[in-house]
């Protein structure tokens, strides 16, 4: 294990530092974060680092292999691009966490903002709190848990991929072109094995899946008169 | 004269507000209930670079021959920050034009003409397609809000980057891609559902604002190591505001795309008004770099209507150091402009996805089109800027420019020809 205090260090030494370091370690730990921005960027290869503390925007960002643990806080767009390998939110995300996320597995043991999974393209988000609006904004693959309540417009407009909540009022606030569907136990067994990897003790029974519409069109209502809410364009 | 024959028939009566396009347009949308989506961007009549002159060498300066002495071609971009900037041999780029929008056989026969005249083409939106990168001289590299088919793995393949922010012809709008082009190859290569019309997002999903933007750029450098120059491309709307904004973001260079850029799939209406055309676009980011001093450090690339080398030395003229061509190059395989794009039916085998339709593009004969092509503007624009006294295209200056119409004039502060007037100057040009 290797410690490294980046108090003073720039962003961009402290991403060539981890890229030195995780060749040589398989552990780092990393002290006095003071939540910078654009922490661990494309990391490569394998090993953890642990963050003692909270990062800024851009946790994690084009991750590709390693597990970074964040023990407190990380802002916004947490894990934007990740390719590959583990984030562990110790605390709670800023918004946008896990825009275009491609792989890997990101675990937000608190809460997330909103539009968390935006655009996401495969990959692993559990988000053990609460989200906010719109999550899973046009996701086109990969797999979104939320264990608690969720905002207005999930799922909005998904492609492809799916999300699976526990909140009892999610038809109330779904987004357009997706549905609610049961889980089905194929995807019982892999949330349950994900929920025994990080340790969450949760019930995989309750949940429920939030899956594209998809009829080849995706309908869009560009103006709605209040007294009569049909006629969709698709 | 018979009174029937005195009578003008309706259809020879030239019209104003309800001419044919205009009853036609009402006709669709009482048919349909929604707007209408076109290939092929506005078809409005703009101001053009045919509307500038060069001035030619004659007592004051002397010109340079045409034939035998050199006009430096060569095009040095993102030199800002990035350790390898993108060095080109003409400043004419192929701009970004996804595949999906355009056949598997088109983006490799663009690609293979990049190798023949030493330049640049983008991927656009939509992934990397193997065809591309592997045949390409220069392979800049689109990062656009829905991140279809972006990895790290494109970024490494990248000569550079270009983040987008807009397109001319649909600014404030995403890219559309509809359904009959989303085979089931697109459709995997984009991670969609087969025919399914895609609406991208105009916004990216991890850049929510200008002061994010900064970090996001000093992201995208630790990613490739300061070596790749950034350019983000903005669609022309309030360009000195925006050229301020992508300045200070630290990118390496900025590309304007002007109203009349063409695209695969648009509104008709968000290519008709939205945005401002090409030529007030690049006098006003030219003059925004040149206010916040950055003008040398900058790169500035334009798009949007370019046909001839004519254009390209009036663009540098009036402070671009390169342009990007789009449907020009399209037309040099065969396009023939039909506006029709969307459809996914080109009968050229470019903007189709039909495996048979595509067959009709023969990929190495329209490499050597798109490279002719590419080669003939080069020589255009060396001709002029040699007659203009220049041993170097870049050395194309405001000063070399007339204008022939006082709206030129007006907007890019060119003097009108014979004067040393541009008597829109005291209002400034923002
Ligand atoms: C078929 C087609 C596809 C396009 N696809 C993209 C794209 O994926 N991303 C993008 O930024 N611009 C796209 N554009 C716009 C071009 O990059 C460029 O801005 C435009 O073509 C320039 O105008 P011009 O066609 O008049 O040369 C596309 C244009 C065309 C014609």
């Amino acid at each position: 294990m290797v410690r490294l205090d980046i108090n003073e260090m720039s962003t961009r030494d402290v991403n060539q530092k981890l890229r030195e370091l995780i060749l040589q370690d398989d552990e780092i730990v990393v002290e006095n974060p003071h939540s910078v921005h654009n922490f661990a960027t494309a990391l490569k290869g394998k090993g953890t680092i642990t963050v003692e503390g909270s990062t800024g925007f851009y946790t994690g960002g084009f991750l590709q292999g390693p597990t970074a643990i964040i023990k407190g806080n990380t802002g916004w767009y947490t894990g934007d691009n990740m390719g590959d390998g583990e984030l562990i939110v110790g605390m709670n995300t800023g918004s946008n966490c896990a825009p275009s996320m491609g792989g890997g597995t990101i675990l937000v043991k608190g809460h997330s903002g909103s539009r968390a999974g935006w655009g996401m393209k495969g990959g692993n988000l559990i988000i053990c709190g609460n989200a906010g609006l719109w999550s899973g904004k046009m996701t086109m693959g990969g797999r979104i848990i939320i264990l608690g309540t969720v905002g207005r417009g999930i799922g909005e407009s998904m492609y492809r991929g799916i999300i699976h909540v526990l909140d009892p009022e999610v038809e109330d606030k779904l987004g357009g072109n997706v549905m609610v569907v049961p889980i089905e136990d194929k995807e019982k067994r892999e949330v349950e094995t994900l929920f025994k990897k990080y340790g969450i003790e949760q019930a995989v029974d309750g949940f429920r899946s939030i899956v594209p519409k998809v009829y080849g069109r995706h309908e869009y209502f560009l103006f709605k008169p209040t007294h009569q809410q049909t006629g969709a364009q698709s | 004269m018979t009174e029937k024959e005195r009578k003008p028939r309706a259809k020879d009566v030239q019209r104003g507000i309800w001419n044919q396009e205009a009853i036609a347009e009402v006709k669709y949308k009482a048919d349909m209930g929604k707007h209408r989506i076109r290939g092929c961007g506005s078809t409005k009549k703009y101001p053009t670079f045919d509307d500038l002159l060069i001035l030619p060498s004659q007592l004051s300066r002397l010109s340079i021959d045409t034939y035998r002495e050199d006009c430096k071609t060569q095009t040095v971009l993102g030199a800002r920050y990035a350790k390898k900037p993108l060095v080109v041999e003409t400043p004419i780029l192929i701009s970004g034009m996804s595949y999906g929008a355009l056949s598997k056989e088109a983006k490799t026969a663009l690609a293979k003409s990049t190798q023949t005249v030493g330049t640049s083409i983008n991927n656009g939106e939509g992934g990397l397609l193997p065809g591309e990168s592997e045949n390409s001289y220069k392979q800049v590299v689109q990062i656009t809000p829905s991140r279809m088919g972006f990895s790290l793995r494109n970024i490494e393949a990248a000569d550079a980057l270009e983040l987008v922010t807009g397109i001319g012809a649909k600014p404030g709008l995403a890219g559309h891609l509809m359904g009959n082009k989303i085979t089931k190859e697109i459709a995997e290569f984009r991670q969609l559902p087969e025919g399914i019309d895609l609406h991208s997002h105009p916004r990216h999903g991890d850049i929510f604002g200008a002061d994010d933007m900064v970090l996001k750029v000093e992201e995208l450098r630790d990613v490739t190591d300061y070596e790749i120059p950034i350019f983000v491309k903005i669609a022309a709307g309030r360009v000195r505001e925006d050229v301020k904004i992508a300045v200070k973001t630290g990118v390496d260079g900025i590309v304007i795309d002007g109203a009349e850029a063409g695209t695969g799939a648009a509104p008709v209406v968000a290519s008709t008004h939205l945005g401002i055309p090409i030529l007030p676009g690049l006098v006003q980011g030219a003059r925004a770099l040149e206010e916040m001093g950055v003008k040398e450090e900058v790169s500035l690339i334009v798009s949007g209507g370019i046909k001839d080398g004519a254009d390209v030395a009036k663009a540098l003229a009036l402070g671009a150091d390169a342009v990007a061509i789009g449907t020009g190059a399209m037309v040099a395989m065969g396009c023939v402009v039909c506006l029709r794009c969307h459809e996914g039916k080109c009968a050229y085998g470019i903007g189709t996805q039909d495996s048979e339709l595509r067959k009709r593009l023969d990929t190495d004969a329209a490499a050597q089109r798109v490279a002719n092509y590419i080669q003939g503007m080069t020589y255009e624009a060396v001709i002029l800027a040699k007659a203009a006294g220049k041993t170097a295209l870049a050395n194309m200056e405001r000063e070399d420019l007339r204008s022939l119409t006082l709206e030129a004039c007006a907007m890019t502060g060119t003097p009108l020809a014979g004067t040393n007037f541009a008597f829109t100057e005291p209002f400034g040009f923002f």
